[in-house]
């Protein structure tokens, strides 16, 4: 009950910050399709390769009259392998690298995460520290810790076609250019499994950036993202 | 660019998800049933028992078996009794601590886990009850004074270190400590939770 009482707090807590700064604010809708694939090495060795793509279907800046046009905007690849430390726990390291119009933009992610499997609800934490570098901007560092729950709609655990509730919140701060600055993200999604190997999550990824800056960019993103096992 | 790799990326994932998606899963699963799915007799058993708290109901399905569990808390106890399907009673099992053990008992199951593990957390334990319906219908109302008749057996989790691996074992041994059986508990994967 302590865990499932501070999971509605933090959950509270973003919503209440991210909703009480919305003065002077613009916002985006997109989609945010993903696709994770999962692999198994020997010795408590594993490999994440995520693809990702942003599509926008409106946005309105400042409150000016909002563009409805869909736009590609960008992708996502990032591989990261991460290496068993403990019973539920991980250390890994990786590299993304993002497709931006013309632009290449290049990041270092490195994490620490663990889950803890509670009788009715699986809880995990992400920290990650990133450094993102491009040719015309100085480089990005951000520190980010992430907790999500997966509570299952049928049973103490999502089992084999069983729908499943994913909600999480993630905290990210960032320093560019001296310039320091909080994102807030919120994830409510409905997942299945749809075997051993395979799940599909659908949902909302909304996200709150710029915040300590005058102009916040709410961004609601549909995410529909496809785990897969190799 | 971002299209041909697009392209590439989505031949290369049909490619590699062609054979995993219609492979056969292994099928184990625990999921919630209403009351009208028990079986009569398994009803009977937990009415008789006239619970204040709510009694939560779910089938299990293993590798070739399937059980009716029946989970509520007595007396400031986390109770699970377990049927076939037909409504029979396997067993009751009840959590309790590792203080609640027979010296006797405890040390037999140090001694064991010692010898398995370089280093050992116990997680969670149940006391198993093995008998007739009647029997155990006492037991659990705490009238059955004594162990006549009825089987003793401890259900233990425990996370087991060796120098290089962490794993969960479930252990069952006997009410004087002997080592009956020992299984790797298979953690969930997790990565839709991490990545």
């Amino acid at each position: 009950m302590y865990i499932k009482g501070l999971v509605c707090f933090f959950l509270f807590l973003s919503l209440a910050f991210s909703s009480s700064t919305f003065a002077q604010s613009s916002y985006q809708i997109g989609g945010l399709p993903a696709v994770n694939l999962n692999y198994k090495l020997k010795k408590g060795w594993t490999l994440n390769f995520k693809f990702e793509s942003r599509h926008l279907f409106q946005r309105d800046i400042l409150n000016a009259e909002s563009d409805n046009s869909y736009r590609y905007v960008l992708s996502d690849y990032s591989l990261i392998g991460a290496k068993k430390v403990g019973l539920n726990s991980r250390i890994a390291g990786g590299y993304l690298l993002r497709l931006l119009g013309d632009k290449i933009v290049n990041r270092a992610i490195f994490q620490y995460s663990t889950t803890q499997n509670l009788s009715n609800l699986k809880l995990a934490h992400r920290i990650v520290f990133d450094q993102t570098f491009s040719q015309n901007e100085t480089p990005e560092h951000r520190i980010r810790y992430r907790l999500v729950c997966e509570i299952p709609m049928n049973g103490q655990s999502a089992d084999l076609r069983e729908f499943y509730l994913k909600v999480g919140s993630e905290w990210l701060n960032s320093i560019q250019d001296s310039k320091y600055d909080i994102e807030i993200r919120l994830i409510p999604l409905l997942g299945y499994t749809i075997t051993e190997k395979h799940k599909i999550e659908i949902g909302l990824d909304y996200r709150a950036s710029s915040i300590l800056n005058s102009n916040i960019r709410h961004n609601y993103w549909i995410a529909l993202n496809w785990f897969i096992e190799l | 660019m971002p299209n041909y790799f697009n392209v590439i990326f989505i031949c290369i994932l049909l490619a590699l998800c062609s054979n995993s998606l219609f492979a056969q899963s292994k099928y184990e699963m625990e999921k919630r049933i209403k009351e009208e799915d028990v079986p009569t007799r398994a009803l009977h058993f937990i009415d008789s028992l006239r619970l204040v708290k709510k009694v939560r109901w779910y089938l299990e399905k293993g590798f070739g078996r399937s059980s009716i569990e029946a989970k509520f808390k007595l007396n400031k106890k986390k109770y699970s009794v377990e049927f076939d399907t037909t409504g029979s009673i396997e067993d009751i099992e009840v959590q309790i601590k590792w203080d609640n053990l027979q010296p006797k008992s405890k040390d037999a199951i140090t001694n064991i886990l010692k010898e398995d593990c370089k280093k050992f957390k116990i997680r969670k334990i149940q006391i198993q009850y093995l008998g007739s319906r009647a029997v155990l219908l006492e037991k659990i109302r705490d009238k059955h004074d004594s162990m006549n008749n009825i089987i003793i057996r401890y259900e233990i989790v425990v996370r087991c270190s060796e120098t290089k691996s962490v794993a969960l074992f479930e252990y069952l041994f006997s009410e004087t400590g002997e080592k009956l059986s020992v299984s790797e508990i298979l953690i969930e994967n997790a990565s839709n939770l991490v990545y």
